[in-house]
């Protein structure tokens, strides 16, 4: 395995405060990594960095060796690392399988221009955006919303709806941004479930930032734990769950999301 | 260099008057109000008719204005924003609206007044000369004072009043603010009638000075945006800081340029752009307002 | 099939059910208006076309004066040709507008509705400053736009030979529109409208599917643009003359009116509401002294009952799906 996704001592502060100090990980091709801490730990601020979508203030992140921090979103999306929001982020008054043909701007062949005069490039991309669209609703069990306008979608079904745009644009690595939050046990299950499909049927590696312990626990072949800005662990679930600095973070935040 | 400095805080104590008003109103109800040198106009005009016309006393007038002026924006707010706001699927209708209201006060203005430059009585006269390195007539300097003077009231107002502190509260975080007991509905009237009355106030202020006609309206509405571009939207104290460096700017351009005629305009567009381009939301402002 | 039996009809009515009503009535001053509701909405269309990326564009007027300008320079100072003034006239109003648009498109809402505002002012201020457009005496006597003929046939015959040049102007001015609404149905169902509709709903999603915010951004400004630019080159020509006030901030306010009022969402809102404001103000001149009360009332009126446009009466119950 080689690592597809360097996160390099990766630092970031905001004024005076220090919100992610010296951050230095790997993601290995094909694996689900999950970035979990306490609330303020700066998990969505590594988030964002990783995604261009804040500039660094030192370090740097590389995906294949190349640099993917401090650019332009599109630039990174471009290069195959793709970000999702959490559900308030989508595109509101598009169906589903609207929101999923725009999504595949990536593997656009005809220009602009082209689109326009309807060229015969256009036509079949038209034509295979339409039927990607498909097979990826398909994929994802949405068929019976496809047409729905997001603004009319249910929470649960908003987070896949998310997941489905990040998908189709058809991504080396996908980042999720908290994708069990708010969520009851069954739905965080169904995710789960959906999360590893994305990685087992195709190919997708997921990094992912959450504070629900449990599903993370589940899913993650590996966790990297962040408390106050700085990594403190490192590791399968189960060397993470007998480690001791996670245990005290966990319990000094007093927080109810302790889930061990 | 005196002279700049004086025309400087003159034209800057005016127009942070100006922008007061426009960026408490945006602040409130998220409203650009383009009618807002119309309301300025309106109040001039009202000055005028009291105390150009009938020969009330100053004062009394310039109390007219206010009142006029707090009453049509309490009345505007209530009657038309606060309805196109609730039914208005996106919030950019209450823009036309307002453009609406600017066509609608510019007519009224034309037919009650109509187009002629009005101007009235000076207020005091004689000017102040010190050494000719400073020259400055007496009515400038006395309606600089109380420009001054009604800025610094209604930061105090703002500060420490009851009132103040609610719409203060509103203008910070609508939702929240309900949720603390303010009452939105009245305070967003109060605070409308609030912005419309400081244009009345700067209006009848100025009458004195450079009189008043129709078509003062936009291009006033235009300075008035531009000092709460520099400033950044819906914070007072950028309005404040706004007002002043437009006032400055125009002061040293004037002085500087005035051979060049209205390229001092052109230049502080120019630079307003780019410096909107390194700064988008202005001096003070928070992002995207 | 329905949809092109419209368009049929309603090219009938452009071309030849308007002049032969016009030829029997003998009114001919319609003309005058419907070339200006003709070449209004083209101006217009473009500032929907940025409405249709998110952004409240109250600068038209801007562009649209620089069109006439370029193509009065052109025309009157070089002695070049109306018909390839015009396009350059767009192309040159886009160019300003990319370097215009690259800082400011960054602002979004109230911000840039401002700055734009502003834009007007600093156009005509320059045309005041420059030498070439002839400060506040403007450009006069602007000939009539000469005949284009290839291969011995006459393709535009010259303006100045015509009995009636304000027919020529009215189908000179339909035919940019229609080639102008038909060019903007094909880009809002392309793939540029698509994106454009994704920024609008969400700029940071649409970067996140690699979407080039910028750069469309910037794009569709220029197409916006080169819209207005010719709308105002076109007005310049009919009007034999450009001055400085030619195009003011109200007239970018109307601009935007236009669009608010025929509704944001629809291709064709902005001849819509052309049209009907246009035409509005136009009856309204039998009021004289109180056209402008009656039309400020009605505007009030219309935005107080029909807050999201005239198009919005077509969709009943489109509003809940919206929210």
């Amino acid at each position: 395995m080689s690592h597809l996704l360097e996160v390099r001592h990766v630092t970031k502060k905001f004024g005076g405060l220090t919100a992610n100090s010296d951050i230095s990980f790997n993601v290995n091709e094909n694996e689900i990594l999950s970035v979990i801490g306490p609330n303020g730990a700066g998990k969505s601020t590594l988030f964002k960095m990783i995604s261009s979508f804040l500039p660094t203030t030192a370090g740097e992140v590389l995906f294949k060796g190349e640099r993917i921090s401090n650019l332009k979103p599109h630039v990174v999306a471009r290069k195959g690392v793709v970000r999702t929001f959490q559900e308030t982020t989508i595109f509101k008054s598009m169906t589903v399988r609207e929101s999923i043909i725009v999504a595949q701007h990536l593997r656009a062949r005809a220009s602009l221009a082209g689109y326009f005069w309807g060229t015969k490039t256009a036509h079949e991309d038209v034509d295979s955006f339409g039927q990607y669209a498909d097979d990826l609703i398909d994929f994802l069990g949405m068929t019976e919303i496809a047409n729905e306008q997001a603004s009319n979608l249910p929470q649960g079904n908003l987070r896949a709806l998310g997941i489905a745009i990040g998908l189709a644009t058809d991504p080396k690595v996908l980042l999720l941004d908290e994708p069990f939050a708010g969520m009851n046990h069954d739905e965080t299950m169904k995710m789960v479930n959906l999360v590893r499909k994305v990685r087992d049927d195709r190919g997708v590696t997921v990094l992912l930032v959450e504070h629900d312990m449990p599903a993370v626990m589940n899913i993650s072949d590996r966790i990297v734990v962040l408390n106050f800005g700085e990594m403190i662990a490192e590791g399968t679930p189960a060397e993470i769950q007998n480690n001791e600095k996670v245990i005290e973070a966990y319990l000094g935040s007093a927080d109810d999301e302790i889930g061990i | 260099m005196e002279q700049i400095l004086a025309n400087g805080i003159y034209l800057g104590a005016q127009y942070a008057m100006i922008a007061l008003g426009l960026t408490l109103i945006f602040a409130l109800m998220n409203v650009l109000n383009f009618a807002h040198g119309q309301m300025y106009v309106l109040g001039g005009f009202v000055t005028y008719t009291f105390y150009g016309q009938l020969g009330w006393p100053f004062v009394v007038a310039l109390l007219a204005s206010c009142i006029t002026l707090a009453v049509l924006g309490a009345l505007i707010e209530r009657f038309l924003f606060a309805p196109v706001i609730r039914r208005s699927s996106r919030e950019e209708s209450t823009m036309l609206l307002a453009a609406g209201l600017a066509f609608f006060f510019d007519a009224v203005i034309l037919l009650v007044f109509g187009e002629k430059q009005r101007g009235v009585p000076k207020i005091v006269d004689g000017v102040f000369n010190w050494d000719f390195r400073l020259i400055m007539p007496y009515d400038r300097i006395l309606i600089c004072v109380l420009a001054i003077l009604s800025i610094v009231s209604f930061i105090l107002f703002m500060q420490y009043s009851k009132t103040g502190r609610a719409l203060r509260a509103l203008a910070q975080d609508r939702t929240a603010a309900q949720l603390m007991g303010v009452n939105v509905a009245r305070y967003s009237m109060i605070g409308f009638a609030l912005g419309a009355m400081l244009a009345g106030l700067v209006g009848g202020l100025l009458v004195t000075i450079t009189g008043v006609n129709l078509g003062m309206g936009g291009p006033t509405s235009i300075k008035a945006f531009m000092m709460v571009m520099i400033g950044g939207a819906g914070v007072i104290s950028g309005a404040i800081a706004g007002g002043i460096i437009l006032g400055f700017l125009e002061a040293i351009g004037l002085a500087v340029l005035s051979q060049y005629g209205d390229i001092t305009y052109l230049l502080i567009f120019v630079s307003l752009m780019l410096f909107l381009a390194i700064r988008p939301q202005g001096l003070m402002g928070k992002p995207w307002g | 099939m329905i949809q092109w039996a419209g368009v049929v009809i309603f090219l009938l009515a452009v071309f030849i059910a308007i002049p032969g009503f016009i030829a029997a009535s003998g009114r001919s001053d319609l003309y005058y208006t419907l070339t200006s509701v003709a070449l209004l909405s083209i101006a217009s269309a473009g500032v929907w076309l940025t409405f249709y990326i998110g952004r409240i564009n109250i600068g038209q007027g801007a562009f649209a004066l620089i069109g006439a300008y370029v193509s009065a320079v052109l025309v009157t100072k070089a002695g070049m040709s109306f018909w390839l003034s015009l396009p350059l006239a767009g192309l040159f109003a886009a160019a300003v507008a990319v370097v215009i648009g690259v800082p400011i498109l960054r602002l979004r809402g109230v911000y840039f509705a401002m700055i734009s505002l502003v834009l007007t002012q600093v156009v005509t201020l320059t045309a005041l400053a420059l030498p070439i457009t002839n400060g506040a005496k403007g450009i006069t006597s602007i000939p009539l736009p000469g005949g284009v003929s290839a291969l011995g046939l006459t393709l535009i015959p010259d303006f100045a030979t015509l009995e009636n040049p304000r027919l020529a102007f009215y189908y000179a001015a339909s035919v940019l529109m229609v080639l102008t609404f038909a060019a903007m149905y094909r880009l809002v169902n392309s793939r540029l409208g698509h994106l454009c509709r994704s920024m609008q709903q969400n700029e940071e999603l649409a970067s996140s599917i690699g979407v080039n915010i910028s750069y469309i951004r910037v794009i569709v400004f220029a197409i916006s643009s080169f819209l207005g630019g010719i709308g105002g080159a076109m007005f310049g020509s009919i009007a034999q003359s450009v001055y400085p006030s030619s195009f003011q901030v109200a007239d970018s306010v109307n601009f935007m009116l236009n669009c608010f009022l025929g509704g944001l969402g629809y291709v064709f809102g902005p001849m819509l509401g052309t049209l009907v404001l246009y035409f509005g103000w136009d009856l309204l001149f039998e009021l004289g002294r109180f056209q402008l009360l009656a039309y400020s009332s009605m505007l009030i009126i219309l935005m107080l009952f029909l807050p999201n446009g005239l198009l919005s009466l077509r969709l009943p119950g489109k509003k809940e799906a919206d929210k």
